[in-house]
């Protein structure tokens, strides 16, 4: 029994899979304002890609610190783009125009993008370096968290 | 051949083999301050070799997998071209074979300009029987007076033994002031 739960502990602390250190799947998605962004036409810079969903309170939190970041680091390359994987498409949109963020808000109704980057739970952040490759990945936020990939962030742009 | 006789050839050998600066009785200049030791480059050539062997090896095995995955004698390539493009600005194309979604493809602003400067742009490439088959295009953006425009075009065309090449025209129809979406079945 004892090596039983051994066990069950291990594999809930195994680590979650990830696509840090993969080349980041290209995807193209329609945005706010009707144009369409394709990942792969930001190679050579640094790209914060921020999956999101209107329903998670996280997700809501940490949208205004993604604001901040984008604004003060857009001149120095880099782009941040905000991607809703919320069914609802309507009411997503109604949201994302409601929170008035700087960074482009794109909107994936289907699976496939989500499956490519391994989604598990909102929200996900991945930073993809000037080369296309996924440097860093975050999943969930607490206010202030944005301190922790504000390091990776910068160490990218120096690259 | 007695030593002196040896002594006098060794030291023609010698003036020979030697560069000039040696006959010349001076010392070696020294080498340039900036330039690259001969191994380093020898290295750097190496490794751009190296490089154009991947390069080519890639492009082998790219021929490769297109004539194992899509046999000639099954393959079907689809094509899209788009001239001037006053009425229309392309947003996304969908593209059915006999009813069944095979292409759904937006266009950014940069892809989008790229056919308008005369690119072209392999949208689909499959495979199909022989015989009868059906395709229908629909392609949406924004048309005259930048109003939402969504239109389609279809093509019946005969697959046959050998490789099938068609392609999506948009081209404009200045007398109507409006786009024109045409298939072209290259035989």
């Amino acid at each position: 029994m004892g090596s039983l739960i051994a066990a069950m502990a291990a594999s809930s602390l195994a680590a979650a899979p990830t696509i840090v250190g993969r080349e980041a799947p290209d995807f193209v998605l329609r945005g706010l304002d009707g144009r369409n962004l394709r990942l792969s036409e930001f190679r050579g810079q640094v790209v914060l890609v921020n999956f999101w969903s209107r329903s998670d309170g996280d997700s809501r939190q940490q949208m205004p610190a993604l604001d901040r970041i984008n604004i003060t680091y857009q001149r120095a390359g880099l782009v941040v783009l905000g991607v809703s994987v919320d069914d609802d498409l309507r009411r997503s949109k109604e949201f994302a125009a409601a929170m008035g963020v700087s960074y482009p808000i794109l909107f994936d109704t289907g699976t496939k993008i989500g499956k490519d980057y391994l989604l598990q739970k909102m929200p996900m952040t991945i930073l993809v370096d000037r080369s296309g490759v996924v440097r860093y990945s975050a999943v969930g936020f607490k206010r202030g968290g944005e301190r922790v990939y504000l390091d990776q962030i910068r160490e990218l742009l120096r690259e | 051949m007695n030593l002196k006789h040896r002594m006098v050839s060794l030291m023609v050998c010698g003036a020979l083999l030697s560069p000039a600066w040696m006959a010349m009785g001076e010392t070696p200049p020294p080498p340039a301050p900036d330039a690259p030791p001969a191994e380093l480059k020898t290295l750097d050539q190496e490794v751009q070799g190296l490089k154009k062997d991947v390069v080519d090896l890639n492009k082998d095995l790219f021929v490769l997998q297109e004539q194992l995955l899509f046999p000639a004698n099954t393959q079907v390539a689809l094509y899209i071209s788009m001239d001037v493009g006053t009425f229309f600005a392309l947003d996304s194309v969908t593209v059915k074979i006999d009813n069944k979604e095979v292409k759904n493809y937006l266009y950014t602003a940069r892809e989008a300009d790229a056919l308008l400067k005369g690119g072209v742009q392999q949208i689909y490439l499959g495979n199909l029987k022989v015989g009868k088959h059906e395709l229908v295009a629909f392609f949406s953006g924004k048309g005259p007076v930048e109003r939402d425009y969504k239109r389609g075009a279809t093509i019946n065309f005969d697959k046959g033994v050998g490789a099938k090449y068609l392609e999506l025209k948009i081209t404009d129809r200045v007398p109507k002031h409006q786009p024109e979406f045409m298939i072209k079945d290259w035989e």
